[in-house]
């Protein structure tokens, strides 16, 4: 195998990079819509027992678990027994390397008493968080999915009840070996812009008829001032009233050769513009709610017909709605419930290995009212155990945002990277190694350092002072 | 609070979620885990220690093996300096017995050859003698008294020079040819000497040569001859 | 001007209003992010819990930004 692959894979490498740049050239790239909390999928794929709907990110979720589990079974079955057998090679070998080098980095920091339970939940959130933040660096994760209807609620004050309204997407496209996506040449515009575009249009050519027929009647009563000047004077009010008529010539004949030509010339420049957008193959919706399977907007009454999720395309139903792709899976890491339940569980692990190491006297550290009335400092022993309360709540804010935060920025710098330089998005995606390598290590390295410091008696000088008063 | 999304509904699951997953974690895996972790941890804190232990005792095993072995290594270097002592006695004496032995063999052989040319010597001079004789007589025509010619041939060879007479001490004597004892102890009263020694060497064809420290008296038949050479030329 | 534009605009300026607080979360992070460094520079020795209470800090800091940030974002995506 080794081998064979000698010297070759650069060229391997050279055809998917020209593979790269044929699929970016057939089918364009599309920033997807982004929102932050996970894209339910489509509907009748509920969890199970629950009328929860199962969201991409939660998709991601479960093929991490399944991969852990894997991940499981084999280190399960490939490890020694005990210490006298020679540890396998390849794959598990690299695992026990990184095992037992993280082992010796946490037992020197937290190599106390309770090292085994700061080492266990260092090493599950380890895992769990650098096999969601590398499951970014698939192709397909993020980019494959659902083609859907995009559209929105929204509040009417004018009407006080919900309107569902249609925001911009795409038009969609069936690209080479039928498979369908959305067209980033073709913005999504709705009847109604339509309409309005075209009704702006001919008010325009009007507009410039008129501006036309307007300068052509200036001209005219300059020419009749200047004839009336070098003519008599006192017939010039006579003149005047029989030149209207004449006047009345000139606006017809403006309007029958240059005023008209303004105005076609407006229509027609109009009418290039929606033939250039039909040449790019890009249509126009025809003009209806959408109405996204099983999607029931707020206000209720009245039942329309259903969009299907694989729409033909160039059908007439598929140019209703824009559409835009819900991703089937989206990393893990980037909706909030994954990032705020782990920070719940990190910050709970170290008040629970507080209170285990330290007894109940752990909670005098947010409660500490013991030296309110010994000391004239007393009160801001108080405010500073509150402080430290407000502490690790903040805590979880912060560990929850900075992976958050980290993560979802990562696939929305992988989207447009992608979307601008469609074959070049490789140094980006080197890049997102690292961070989520090191995002996964921050996380489960602060939550070890947190729970070693709760650990670690805080009346530490207290005690200090008791034996040398002693 | 409805724009935010909060929907307590929601939240109420997130917390049963929470809450589920954060049990079966901790059941199946947390605390299991934790706990082979610990066991782990001590299991190698403990195999690190018994390590170190193991290391000490190694160590001070190698200090008590080093200091052996720096004992031992003394001790045979001390073997070693004593074989080689040892040795280099046994092959000194050794050769000093081997060169004994060539010297006595030597001169064993030297000493045997000098009695078998002396003895042949010995033999050779009845020739000469009688030889002598003859020649004598052929030449004076007269039938000379062998006894007569024997004494005058045995002067010539036994004829000591003129300044050798009354010397002492001791002295080399040199005879063309092996003199018999009773010269021997002839001459050396005559020299007087305490002790005399005498060689033999044909080539001095006649007469001694008497020789002692500080000085010697060539009486020599061949230094006559190349003296009566030099004063014809 | 019709209502319509007047809501809008209201949101868009407020929104951008609320953003100024992130300049309060950009200047915590620089002076936080700064003295970190110049203490790490000090005592490179400690660059691991000065690195920890500098992230640390960072978020607190950040949060601020992010609050500004989320409220921006109420203002923008909740606010009707």
């Amino acid at each position: 195998m080794n081998s064979f692959w000698n010297g070759k894979r650069r060229y391997v490498a050279l055809l998917l990079f020209l593979a790269g740049v044929f699929v970016a050239l057939e089918v364009p790239p599309v920033i997807p819509f982004i929102q932050l909390p996970g894209e339910n999928l489509p509907s009748g794929y509920n969890i199970p027992f629950t009328d929860m709907r199962i969201t991409n990110t939660l998709v991601a979720a479960v093929i991490v678990w399944i991969l852990l589990l894997l991940f499981l079974a084999y280190i399960a079955r490939r490890r020694p027994k005990d210490g006298s057998e020679v540890p396998p090679g390849g794959f598990y070998n690299m695992f026990e390397a990184l095992y037992e080098g993280l082992m010796g980095f946490i037992s020197g920091i937290a190599g106390g008493a309770h090292f085994r339970l700061i080492f266990n939940m260092f090493m599950t959130i380890f895992l769990i968080v650098l096999l969601s933040n590398w499951m970014s660096l698939i192709p397909g994760i993020d980019t494959v999915g659902f083609i859907h209807a995009h559209t929105k609620e929204k509040y009417d004050p004018a009407t006080e009840e919900y309107k569902v309204i249609t925001t911009d997407g795409y038009e969609i496209y069936q690209g080479f070996l039928g498979i369908s996506y959305v067209n980033g040449q073709c913005d999504w515009i709705s009847p109604a812009d339509e309409a309005a575009a075209d009704e702006a249009a001919l008010a325009n050519a009007e507009a410039v008829r008129l501006a036309a027929i307007d300068e052509l009647a200036v001209k005219v009563a300059y020419a009749r001032y200047q004839a009336s000047h070098d003519g008599h004077g006192d017939d010039a009010t006579e003149e005047g009233a029989g030149g209207h008529g004449d006047d009345d010539h000139a606006e017809e004949a403006g309007d029958s050769d240059e005023a008209s030509a303004a105005y076609d010339e407006v229509l027609a420049a109009r009418e290039a513009e929606k033939q250039a957008r039909r040449d790019r193959d890009c249509y126009t919706g025809v003009a209806i709610s959408p109405w996204e399977d099983g999607y029931e907007p707020s206000g209720k009454d009245e039942k329309k017909e259903p969009i299907p999720l694989h729409p033909d395309p160039g059908s007439a139903e598929a140019k209703r709605v824009p559409w835009v792709v819900l991703p089937l899976v989206r990393v893990a890491s980037t909706d909030l419930n994954m990032t705020l339940t782990l920070a719940i569980i990190a910050v709970v692990m170290v008040q629970y290995v507080g209170v285990k190491a330290l007894g109940i006297g752990y909670l005098t550290k947010f409660f500490n009212f013991g030296t309110l009335f010994k000391s004239p400092l007393g009160g801001i022993d108080v405010a500073v155990g509150l402080l430290e309360l407000i502490g690790d709540f903040a805590k979880i804010l912060s560990f929850s945002f900075r992976l958050l935060g980290a993560m979802f920025a990562g696939a929305i710098l992988l989207f447009v990277m992608s979307f601008l330089v469609p074959i070049l998005p490789w140094p980006f995606f080197i890049l997102e190694f690292f961070v989520g390598a090191i995002q996964a290590l921050v996380f489960a390295l602060l939550t070890a350092i947190f729970m070693n410091l709760a650990t670690i008696s805080h009346h530490h000088d207290d005690d200090h002072d008791h034996a040398e008063a002693h | 609070m409805e724009a935010l999304g909060i929907n307590p509904g929601m939240m109420l699951i997130w917390l049963i979620a929470f809450i589920m997953l954060y049990v079966l974690l901790t059941r199946f895996i947390y605390d299991p885990l934790t706990n082979v972790l610990n066991e782990r941890r001590n299991r190698i804190a403990k195999g690190l220690e018994d390590a170190a232990a193991a290391a000490r005792a190694r160590e001070n095993a190698e200090a008590e093996a080093e200091k052996i072995l720096a004992q031992a290594r003394s001790e045979a270097q001390k073997v070693i300096d004593e074989a080689r002592g040892r040795g280099d006695d046994v092959a000194g004496t050794i050769e000093g017995e081997a060169r004994q032995e060539a010297a006595r063999i030597q001169y064993e052989a030297q000493n045997e050859a000098v009695a078998i040319r002396n003895a042949e010597l010995g033999n050779l001079r009845d020739q000469v003698l009688n030889i002598s004789v003859a020649v004598a007589g052929r030449i004076l025509g007269e039938n000379i008294s062998k006894t007569k010619q024997k004494a005058l041939v045995n002067s010539f060879i036994t004829d000591l020079p003129e300044g050798a007479k009354g010397l002492g001490g001791s002295v080399e004597v040199v005879s063309a040819m092996p003199l018999t004892a009773a010269e021997q102890k002839q001459i050396t009263s005559e020299v007087g000497a305490d002790e005399a020694e005498f060689a033999v060497d044909p080539s001095i064809l006649g007469g001694l040569i008497v020789r002692w420290p500080g000085g010697l008296v060539d009486g020599s038949v061949r230094s006559q001859l190349n003296e009566l050479a030099r004063s014809l030329n | 001007m019709d209502p319509q534009s007047t809501i809008i605009l209201g949101k868009a300026i407020g929104a951008g209003l609320a953003m100024i607080g992130a300049a309060g979360g950009g200047i915590g992070i620089g002076l936080s992010v700064g003295g970190a460094v110049q203490a790490m520079g000090r005592n490179p020795d400690h660059t691991p819990t000065i690195q920890t209470n500098m992230i640390l800090g960072v978020a607190f800091a950040e949060a601020v930004a992010i609050y500004a940030l989320v409220v921006s974002l109420i203002i923008l995506f909740v606010l009707n």
